[in-house]
């Protein structure tokens, strides 16, 4: 099925396209331009996760120099025009402690919990993402969204730890479904009230919690952290149908956007990548802005990226491990040109999120991006040095436009400033030997 | 307590269930598993409770690989947040449905006093009679009291009998005890060890055998406690076995075994490959499920000749890639390839060709790598982390075929010990390219299709075909994983032993899958269950 991608965003936000164009949830601004909300209530900051497979050659994206006022490298052009809004990050360990390196793996793990993972394919403890919405996310709709941007289920990096993956959402129709179909309550309504049907829907989920005593009775140790993760998810369910019943604080004069007619195309060709991250970071981008979440997930390919440019019979994994290394230019060249994809479809999610003004600035500036990936040399499945990238500035707690060139000290550190700029206290992050107490503190405003 | 449970029990409920309840509140019952119902599980119990017609719709968590099977990671996995909200709306939406004036008169039983008011009796008809099916036991009483006293409370404020019941009945669609099939253990009456209860033996065979939930003759055997005895298991077994959705249960083995979902993750490049559209995926699956239970159970043929077979079924789209002509009204028809084709069996259908290759290039690593895990059980270790691949891609040097690029990686001394194993397998079918096609040619040169694997040579796709025809592997492969499947173990960790029932009646019958399948379920030892580590601690 061949869609035409202007028809779809035309269908898809009509009767907003005007105020996507101007800068749009100005009602925010109280008369002094500060970032207030419409009942006063200062505009919350908000967390997003950018995955990215294969990482990036080092040659062509670790600036010369550190600090501020690094010349842009080839590989991180696409990103220059938020530059000071970003904060990348070379030169950080990932010791392994007792655990093998797991291909593709430990250094996913190692950025999203500063802990050297035990079992392929899953994480030790919570990931970054949710550790801060336990913090961040009351009172919005919902605690995080995912979405897979090459429609994979599988696809996704935020996890509460071991087994249990949260699913992303793995189309544009999928996501916004999720976020503005049955069930979505347009906070603008002149004449919002609480919807009765939640009200009936949590009478129907407190019976199904009152069976938890006897559903866990007489299970194993590690069938009752199954059974028990059940009921916890049943319980954030409740708080979610809970905060629904209050009109959401961020009363945006937003247009919701009508429903897509149809889905685009969601595979791992790079054309179609290109068309659906730019349409799932905008629905991301309207869910942050009208409080329907505060943590924003999305992936652009696995680990051990399956991405394929057309008329490239090995693909970008594949490519990692076959493509020779050039005599003359030092490095893989195709693999180069699939990372500066990596980045210009990264460049593409904060330009949604950069597009929407609200009180004082635009979301990506009451927001941080945490963008990281699994390898550093994906080649030699080397981790050492992954490229991790942090965008936005947290309402005024993180500054921007630093290049941290590492010390050999830990990557744990990244999340471990992130979540200080998050507002979370924690004194330290992540375990054995990528335990941190020490953030960035040069970033931390 | 257990007075209380029955007293409670029969006098709330007008139904001769109390038996089962009772039984499960017994002293020394052990939950031994715990199995999140796949997709399809889910889909035909609703379908089977409450119709076809039932429309659902919803995302469902995916599940993971795990000693190269899905299955295995039903009992390990768990329900998310964003699952659970998947799986109360559809609740709500089936619930809606069930009651709905164009359903109910076909599944609520009971009319009640009044459509505008609560009636106990008959919500409590109702709840007990589909909490039996979807929990696949009976409820238990405070089971049911807190479902019709929320049917109750809802039909008063609403003013609608059936709102009231919609909403009793969501509670059961989204309870754990009908998303996760529990398996309940008791003590062996020789005090041996531990058995599975009646219920729970029942829910293993039906969704094993037809990939749902126990119907009404399976659930009065396991509440009679016939199940339990050889004579009834034996009944209950052909009986299931006799019907046509036998196909179905095997059907969702297959799937899982032949790792036919890799499909949802498999883009094909259109610049070198046109003939792959959208459909064709789909198609290439249905191929090798149609081909499969066909021989299998149809023709109730030898399971090796899955090797060998030219024998298939074929639709339009599918003919174009095989370059044979369809000149059929059906949809689907049966067809043969000549000899020529140098096509054998699974191995040489689109499914498996395109499902292990790289988007633009055929590739006998992964070809060979996943023909060893499926159908000999044999996994690959990853490779070393600093492998160097580059010769075999560079195809610009001398080496212009896939077998000379990989022969000159495989020299190297940590990489050849795999390779050894893997590439053999692929090489012998590089006559076939990504999507499938016949080919005699790479990079202009021809491709030799001759390898050797266990001191044994053989050439091209049908050598390898024979070759694994006569391996032992292969049918210990099958019960090994029909085994782990039916359940939910990682095959990597079962031990011979506990599948050798299943597999000496399969080497008996000349590989007949009927024989296996009975043989694996009809094993005295199939419902013996072990107590999970820390379950003393656990209580």
């Amino acid at each position: 099925m061949k869609l035409d991608r202007r028809f779809l965003l035309r269908g898809m936000f009509h009767g907003s396209a005007t105020a996507m164009m101007v800068p749009f949830l100005d009602c925010f601004l109280d008369s002094k331009g500060k970032a207030l909300a419409a009942t006063g209530q200062k505009v919350p900051t908000r967390f997003n996760t950018f995955f990215f497979g294969c990482g990036l050659t080092k040659q062509l994206w670790v600036p010369k120099t550190a600090g501020q006022n690094y010349e842009t490298t080839v590989q991180l052009k696409p990103l220059e025009a938020y530059k000071a809004k970003l904060n990348v990050f070379s030169g950080l360990r990932i010791p392994f402690d007792d655990n093998p390196n797991y291909q593709h793996w430990s250094g996913v793990a190692a950025a999203a919990t500063g802990i050297s993972p035990t079992k392929q394919g899953q994480f030790d403890s919570k990931t970054i993402d949710q550790q801060v919405a336990d913090v961040i996310s009351r009172g919005a709709r919902y605690k995080s969204v995912a979405a897979a941007a090459s429609g994979n289920a599988k696809e996704s990096y935020s996890s509460l730890g071991g087994l249990n993956t949260l699913p992303p959402e793995t189309s544009p129709l999928g996501l916004y479904t999720r976020l503005f179909g049955p069930g979505f309550q347009d906070p603008n309504a002149p004449n919002w009230k609480p919807d009765p049907s939640i009200m009936v829907q949590q009478s129907v989920l407190s019976v199904v919690a009152d069976d938890r005593k006897r559903a866990m009775m007489h299970l194993g140790a590690s069938d009752k952290a199954r059974m028990d993760q059940y009921f916890t998810s049943v319980r954030e369910v409740e708080l979610q149908m809970a905060t629904q019943l209050q009109r959401p604080e961020l009363t945006a004069k937003v247009a919701i956007p009508s429903a897509p007619e149809h889905d685009l195309v969601v595979n791992n060709a790079l054309p179609n990548i290109r068309k659906n991250v730019p349409l799932m970071s905008k629905l991301g981008a309207i869910a942050l802005a009208t409080d329907q979440t505060r943590v924003f997930n999305l992936s652009i390919s696995e680990p051990g990226s399956q991405i394929f440019i057309p008329g490239d019979s090995l693909g970008y994994h594949q490519s990692t491990h076959e493509e020779p290394i050039d005599p003359i230019l030092g490095y893989q060249p195709r693999v180069a040109q699939y990372n500066v994809h990596s980045m210009e479809l990264f460049a593409m999610m904060l330009k949604e999120l950069d597009r929407v003004q609200e009180g004082d600035g635009t979301l990506l500036d009451h927001s941080l991006v945490f963008a990281y990936t699994d390898q550093s040399f994906a080649k030699i499945h080397a981790v050492d040095g992954l490229p991790i990238l942090v965008a936005g500035l947290a309402s005024g707690r993180m500054k921007g436009g630093f290049h941290v060139a590492g010390d050999n000290s830990t990557v744990s550190r990244v999340g471990l400033t992130a979540m200080k700029a998050m507002g979370v206290s924690v004194d330290s992050w992540g375990a054995n030997s990528m335990e941190t107490k020490s953030p960035f503190t040069e970033l931390l405003a | 307590m257990r007075t209380k449970v029955i007293l409670l029990l029969a006098s709330v409920v007008a139904c001769g269930a109390w038996v089962g309840a009772a039984a499960l509140e017994a002293s020394g019952s052990q939950v031994v598993g715990l199995r999140r119902l796949t997709e399809n599980e889910y889909r035909n119990s609703i379908a089977d409770i409450l119709g076809k017609q039932i429309q659902i719709q919803g995302t469902f968590e995916p599940g993971i690989r795990i000693g190269g099977l899905t299955a295995a990671s039903t009992a390990v996995l768990s329900i998310t947040p964003a699952g659970f909200e998947s799986y109360s709306k559809m609740a709500d939406s089936v619930a809606t449905q069930a009651v709905s004036e164009a359903h109910r008169k076909r599944l609520i039983s009971c009319q009640p006093k009044s459509d505008k008011a609560p009636d106990d009796a008959c919500a409590s008809q109702v709840l007990s009679h589909y909490g039996l099916q979807l929990f696949r036991r009976p409820l238990t009483a405070e089971e049911l009291r807190s479902r019709v006293s929320l049917a109750r409370t809802m039909a008063k404020s609403s003013g609608d009998f059936y709102a009231g019941l919609r909403y009793g009945m969501a509670t059961l669609l989204q309870s754990p005890e009908f998303l996760f099939r529990k398996e309940i253990a008791v003590p062996a009456a020789d005090k041996s060890g531990y058995v599975l209860d009646t219920y729970s033996r029942a829910t293993r065979l039906s969704y094993l055998l037809w990939d749902t939930t126990p119907d009404a003759e399976l659930l009065k055997s396991a509440e009679s406690g016939d199940l339990n005895t050889p004579a009834g298991l034996e009944k209950q077994v052909d009986r299931l076995m006799a019907s046509p959705r036998l196909e179905e249960g095997m059907r969702a083995f297959f799937t899982d075994m032949l790792m036919l979902e890799t499909f949802a993750n498999v883009s094909k490049d259109s610049s070198f490959y046109p003939k792959w559209a959208g459909p064709m995926a789909a198609a290439a699956q249905e191929e090798t499920l149609r081909s499969t239970l066909d021989l299998a159970l149809r023709q109730n043929g030898d399971m090796r000749e899955l090797m060998v077979t030219r024998k298939t079924q074929i639709n339009r789209a599918l003919a174009s890639i095989y370059g044979v002509p369809f000149s059929f009204n059906g949809e689907w028809a049966p067809h043969e390839f000549g000899p020529e084709s140098g096509r054998s069996g699974l191995l040489t259908q689109i499914s498996m060709l395109a499902m292990f290759s790289h988007p633009g290039r055929s590739s006998p690593t992964k070809r060979g790598v996943a023909m060893n895990e499926i159908l000999l059980c044999e996994p690959t270790p990853t490779p070393p982390n600093n492998v160097d691949f580059s010769e075999v891609n560079d195809t610009a040097g001398p080496r212009k075929t896939v077998r000379e690029r990989l022969m000159a990686h495989a020299a190297d001394k940590t990489c050849s010990s795999c390779h050894n194993a893997v590439d053999p397998i692929g090489l012998s079918l590089e006559g076939f390219d990504t999507i499938g096609g016949r080919r005699d040619r790479e990079n202009g040169e021809m491709i030799d299709v001759s390898a050797t694997l266990a001191g044994k040579s053989f050439h091209g796709a049908e050598g390898l075909g024979k070759f694994l025809y006569s391996s032992p592997k292969f049918p210990s492969c099958v019960a090994r994983k029909l085994y782990s499947y039916a359940n939910g173990l990682n095959s990597e960790e079962v031990e011979t032993a506990a599948f050798k029932g299943g597999l000496d009646a399969f080497q008996k019958s000349g590989y007949r899958l009927r024989a296996l399948v009975k043989g694996l379920v009809t094993d005295p030892k199939f419902f013996n269950a072990s107590l999970p580590e820390a379950h003393a601690k656990a209580e």
